[in-house]
């Protein structure tokens, strides 16, 4: 992997829609040939920015600037990046086989049909090919549009949640499949709701709030800056209450296991022997945050009251 | 231009592979033929059981001619071909005298109008008193037709026909004036319709051709008709596919490949291409029914290609106005609500071709022919009516329609690519003008 290359540059761009700003002086960096996962709650921004990328939508004019392979231009659409949208775009009258073959015609693809051939049976399509698009699964569809956004072997494939609506086993053939493409050299940008994903596949996280760049760098980095402060806990007894426990801020119960978050400078001796004051310890376990963790840290409903009181103020400033 | 002839051939084939195109095909000539086949066909399916008719002749001097014309036609007049193919095709007419059986008038009539309603009688007919020498009374000299199927009117024709004649005849005998006289002295002057004497190859002046004003007439209509058609099945689908496209989000998976102007210029000679299919298609099979039935001398050939060209124009014209009406509505619905005001602009033309057929070189016809919008339908039919018209007016004309398409081809380019993302609300026209003035 070759750090020094961005494939994809973005600096200080804003996009307003009327009134309302959807993506706020975003800036961001995509190494050549890593996986990066976008990842936000609904409506922060993930799908605008990966439009902006492919340049369906222009940011609003400003200092900023997108730097995609290389180029700044906004004119042309690129046939060096295949696209997965957000929701499925196929024309419904069409068989599949014609379909890919339309889309691979698009990209400028002139021998196709080994690829499509290829793809087809990689993805268990091969039985569904002469089938029209309305009488496929939503997973089959789904797999069609994959193999529509990577049939022209482009150098950055941008996916809009790949994963949504599929089952476990269509999933792991498709995570295959990606990260298949990142070993023949391509860059991955995808977004997704499933931290699980997104912690096991990206090179890179990046997480986009309201708008705005909350998290960037790799999952180590990102768990780093929000340190150990994640304590996993097992204790069998009757008077025993976590929230009691001096320097435990947070608790999320998973039921056999409570996960509890402490204050920087609680000792976490200090709070074993609490705990076994309270019962019998089976399992005390040290761990970084997770990503789901520290997504509903800058997303959840607290976090929410405060941000929405500060990000005007700062947007003020600016 | 690679991408836009593969989104034009899909497009194509997405229109042309339907059943719906087939059958919109096929439908018009199927219409049109089978009005005309059925027309025929029918005209020799009436009722012809015999119709019993009932009159009253209160001048006592109409009653004996009505009955021999009757008895004549019954003979003669109702049958077609000739021995054993001889057919009755139409019913005979039974006259049958009635006389007066009342003092009141009223009475009598309503008895006669018993017996039709007891199905005795078809209908009757009263002769008034004062028919043959009118006084003052008009109620007196008419002739009153009763039937209670009043739509049925071949008695009531052909029985005013004959009392017409036969008054005429017994006036001119009251003042001693010979019909044959005067049906000479009245004789109808008539005039011919010719076209213009010219000169043959060898020099010597040719005679005038009759004209055909049937011909005159149905050539530059059937040219506007076939083209008004052609549009607008060729062109309308395009808002539907575009509609479709956005729904679906199919657009922003294009917009990865090719431009929003790419897309729509793919798609626009996508359905020129249907258009052009469907006008060979026409044409062609047009030249061949004409000529079969030995009419080849009014195929307007001269205007193949100005009609190709028109009807090219125009489908882009129209296309890129419902593509961009297309990319700017959320629904269907919405788009039909649009669509209206264009319609009207597009059947335009069908209201004034008839002021325009009679006079095709009049001030108001040239400056509606030169309209860009209704260009295309009112030119070709102007150029399909002889004369012609002066070749600069086409040549303008298509200058004109071009520029006009261009200015849409761009505007709608703009709408389209703003229009096309946007999801939810539709956007109103303040908002398209907007967005074409800002790119």
């Amino acid at each position: 992997m070759n750090k020094s290359v961005s494939i994809v540059d973005i600096e200080t761009i804003t996009k307003t829609f009327g009134q309302q700003t959807a993506v706020d002086s975003l800036s961001l960096s995509v190494p050549e040939g890593s996986i990066y996962g976008f990842i936000g709650p609904n409506g922060s921004g993930k799908t605008t920015t990966l439009r902006m990328i492919m340049r369906i939508y222009h940011p609003d004019p400003g200092p900023g600037r997108i730097r995609v392979l290389g180029e700044e231009s906004f004119d042309a659409a690129n046939d060096r990046i295949g696209y997965l949208p957000e929701e499925r775009g196929l024309y419904k009258k069409m068989r599949v086989r014609e379909i890919l073959r339309f889309y691979a015609e698009l990209k400028g693809l002139r021998d196709f049909k080994p690829a499509v051939d290829g793809w087809l049976d990689r993805l268990d399509l091969t039985d569904a090919a002469n089938k029209k698009v309305e009488a496929l699964s939503k997973g089959m569809a789904q797999k069609v549009q994959f193999i529509s956004a990577v049939l022209a072997q482009p150098e950055l494939v941008i996916l809009d949640e790949p994963f949504t609506g599929l089952d476990p086993v269509n999933t792991d053939v498709l995570r295959e499949a990606v990260l298949d493409l990142r070993r023949r050299g391509a860059t991955v940008i995808f977004s997704t709701h499933d931290m699980g994903v997104a912690e096991k596949m990206c090179d890179f996280v990046f997480m986009i709030f309201k708008g705005r760049k909350v998290l960037d760098g790799t999952l180590e980095s990102i768990q780093e800056t929000y340190g150990q402060d994640t304590v996993r806990v097992s204790v069998e007894g009757n008077g025993y209450d976590p929230h009691t426990i001096e320097g435990v801020e947070k608790v999320t119960d998973f039921g056999r296991i409570q996960e509890l978050r402490i204050t920087p400078e609680t000792d976490t001796q200090e709070l074993l022997s609490a705990l076994m004051r309270c019962g019998r310890v089976t399992h005390f376990e040290l761990a970084r945050p997770s990503l789901h963790d520290i997504f509903v840290r800058i997303a959840g409903p607290e976090a929410q009251e405060a941000a929405d009181q500060t990000i005007p103020l700062e947007a003020d400033d600016a | 231009m690679r991408k836009i002839i593969v989104v034009a051939v899909r497009e194509y084939q997405a229109a042309v592979k339907t059943k719906a195109f087939i059958i919109s095909i096929l439908a018009m000539p199927v219409f049109m033929g089978g009005g005309i086949v059925v027309q025929t066909f029918m005209r020799d399916r009436v009722d012809t059981t015999d119709k019993k008719i009932a009159v009253l002749d209160q001048t006592g001097r109409l009653y004996d001619a009505v009955a021999e014309a009757a008895r004549e036609r019954n003979e003669t007049g109702i049958f077609r071909g000739e021995g054993e193919d001889r057919k009755k095709i139409r019913p005979r007419f039974l006259i049958e005298q009635s006389e007066v059986t009342s003092d009141d008038p009223a009475r009598t009539a309503f008895e006669l109008s018993e017996r039709v309603r007891n199905e005795q009688i078809f209908a009757f007919l009263i002769v008034g008193p004062d028919v043959v020498k009118p006084g003052d009374d008009p109620t007196r000299a008419r002739v009153a037709y009763h039937s209670n199927t009043p739509t049925y009117d071949d008695f009531k024709n052909w029985a005013a026909g004959v009392l017409n004649r036969h008054t005429h005849q017994l006036r001119f005998q009251a003042v001693d004036l010979e019909p044959e006289v005067v049906q000479q002295a009245t004789q109808r002057v008539p005039v011919a319709n010719l076209g213009l004497v010219s000169l043959d190859e060898e020099g010597r002046i040719t005679e005038a051709e009759e004209s055909n004003e049937i011909a005159n007439m149905l050539v530059p209509m059937g040219l506007m008709m076939l083209m008004f058609m052609v549009v607008m099945v060729a062109a309308s689908p395009l808002m539907q596919s575009v509609v479709e496209e956005k729904m679906q989000r199919i657009a922003e998976v294009l917009l990865g490949s090719v431009t929003p102007f790419q897309l729509m210029l793919g798609k626009l000679l996508g359905i020129v291409g249907v258009s052009l299919t469907m006008a060979t298609i026409y044409l062609v099979g047009a030249f061949f029914a004409i000529h079969q039935a030995g009419y080849g001398q009014f195929f307007p050939t001269h205007l193949v290609w100005w009609f190709v060209l028109f009807q090219a124009m125009a489908v882009l014209l129209y296309g890129s106005i419902f593509a961009a009406i297309g990319a700017s509505v959320s629904d269907m619905k919405e788009a039909q609500n649009l669509m209206t005001p264009v319609m009207l602009v597009v059947i335009a033309p069908m209201f004034v071709w008839l002021n325009v057929v009679k006079e095709p070189l009049a001030t108001s016809s040239v400056v509606m022919s030169l309209f860009p919008p209704a260009t295309p339908m009112l030119m070709i039919l102007r150029q399909a009516v002889p004369p012609g018209v002066p070749l600069w007016q086409p040549l303008l004309g298509v200058a004109l329609v071009i520029l006009t398409t261009m200015v849409c081809v761009f505007a709608a380019g703009r709408i389209f690519r703003v229009g096309i993302l946007m999801q939810g609300k539709g956007a109103n026209i303040g908002e398209m003008m907007r967005w074409v003035l800002r790119g």
